[in-house]
Formats: C-alpha cells, sequence, structure tokens
C-alpha cells in the first residue's frame, strides 16, 4: 500500500551546495529505489531559524513530497535521525488529511448552492425593507 | 428595548447593541488544509510570547482550531515558529 507523504528536514547551514544535493539525491534515490513517485521536491534554502538548534542560527529547509509505501518512510526515518548534518525532520501522512479537506470543500460547495437559491428570491425584497426603515427613521427625528 | 447606555457626544442613544460576531478566519477564507509551512499566517494566532490563543479569542471554529493547534505545533519543531519568547521589558 502506498500512500501520499511528505518529508521535511533542515541541513546545516555550515554545509557547501554539493553537500546538499548529496544528501537530497540521497533521500530521493531510497524513494525512487523502493517504486516510490516523487510528486514535489520544495527547496527553501537558506532561512534563519525561529531558535537557534545546536548554536546554529540559520539552516537550509527542503521539502519532499513523494508517494511511497510506508516502510520505505521508516527506513528513512531511521537514516534521517544518523545524519549529523540534518539539524530536524518531520514525515507526514497527507491521505487522510487530503481526505478529509476534499469532503470538507464538497459540503461548503453544497451549502453555497442552496444558499444562492433561497437568496435568489429574497434579495430584492430584503433591501426594499432596508430603504424604507431608514425613510421612516428620518421622519421621525425631523417631527 | 431600552438603550443601555448613551453615547455622551449628543447624539440620541443607538437603539440595539450586539458585540460584533467573532468568525472562523479560516471559514471565511475557505482554507480546508492548514498547513504547517505556511507560518506567516499561523503567526497572527500566536501571541507575543508564542502561547496559542484559544478559539474563544481568535474565534476560530472547533474544526480549524484543532488543525491550527496541530500546524502551530509542528511549524515549532521545524522552527519556523518560535516556542516562547521574553516579555520585553521597558529600561
Amino acid at each position: 500500500m502506498t500512500s501520499r507523504y511528505e518529508i521535511g528536514f533542515i541541513i546545516t547551514p555550515e554545509v557547501n551546495e554539493e553537500e546538499v544535493k548529496k544528501i537530497i539525491e540521497s533521500i530521493t534515490a531510497t524513494i525512487t529505489k523502493a517504486k516510490g513517485v516523487i510528486e514535489n521536491l520544495d527547496e527553501w534554502g537558506r532561512k534563519k531559524l525561529a531558535f537557534p538548534i545546536r548554536k546554529n542560527l540559520e539552516g537550509y529547509y527542503v521539502f519532499v513530497q513523494a508517494e511511497v509505501d510506508g516502510e520505505v518512510i521508516a527506513t528513512l526515518e531511521r537514516r534521517l535521525k544518523q545524519m549529523e548534518k540534518v539539524l530536524r525532520f518531520i514525515t507526514l501522512r497527507l491521505d487522510d488529511k487530503l481526505k478529509k479537506s476534499n469532503k470538507l470543500t464538497k459540503r461548503w460547495a453544497k451549502i453555497e448552492r442552496i444558499r444562492k437559491k433561497t437568496m435568489d428570491g429574497r434579495g430584492e425584497e430584503r433591501e426594499g425593507e432596508e430603504f424604507m426603515e431608514s425613510e421612516e427613521e428620518t421622519d421621525a427625528t425631523e417631527k | 428595548m431600552q438603550p443601555r447606555s448613551n453615547t455622551g457626544d449628543g447624539k440620541p442613544p443607538r437603539k440595539y447593541y450586539s458585540a460584533r460576531k467573532k468568525f472562523c478566519a479560516f471559514c471565511k477564507d475557505k482554507v480546508t488544509l492548514i498547513d504547517y509551512k505556511n507560518h506567516k499566517n499561523l503567526e497572527n494566532f500566536i501571541s507575543e510570547t508564542g502561547r496559542i490563543f484559544p478559539a474563544r479569542v481568535s474565534g476560530t471554529c472547533p474544526y480549524h482550531q484543532k488543525q491550527l493547534s496541530k500546524a502551530i505545533k509542528r511549524a515549532r519543531q521545524m522552527a519556523l515558529i518560535r516556542f516562547t519568547e521574553e516579555k520585553k521589558r521597558l529600561s
């Protein structure tokens, strides 16, 4: 069973570009070897951290979205933990979240349709009523 | 209905009073999935000392508050948002 995962990690700022490429390649290679598909690779580059991690004030952010088997993710997590050049990492399964969000968008679309139907009939009447009310008020104050 | 207070600037007191109704900011924009990577948006929902605002303050609906709190915690883990910050004192 494959499902969508997101892997994010921060590499130390001391590392030069070639080594960053090596780390990213080693992770993408393990995914593709296990017949996984990489859908998106987000490189934010160097960014200031919100708080120092191991006395580093900056970090190189990389996010990978892929469709892989769950066991591959487990091995990746073990690998990332051992890497000294990776400050932090996070792995998420996106499947159930996407399902939920799709459900919600469908429900909202339905609500919108119903609201439009009911508002079409009432819209003009309501505007008229408000106008009448405001006129009455001004008359009262003048008297 | 009787007016509860006078505005004091010569105008007649307003007829009705009601607290401005809070609404969920995510429902308004129709956000269905709150992403922890979008830390600039998440920062609107934490105090200056880094605490998550309760739903009764921010007005987010239970569905989104649950997602939001998780997203903030994930963003903290990835050092996108601070955990805490001491209040700056004068002098």
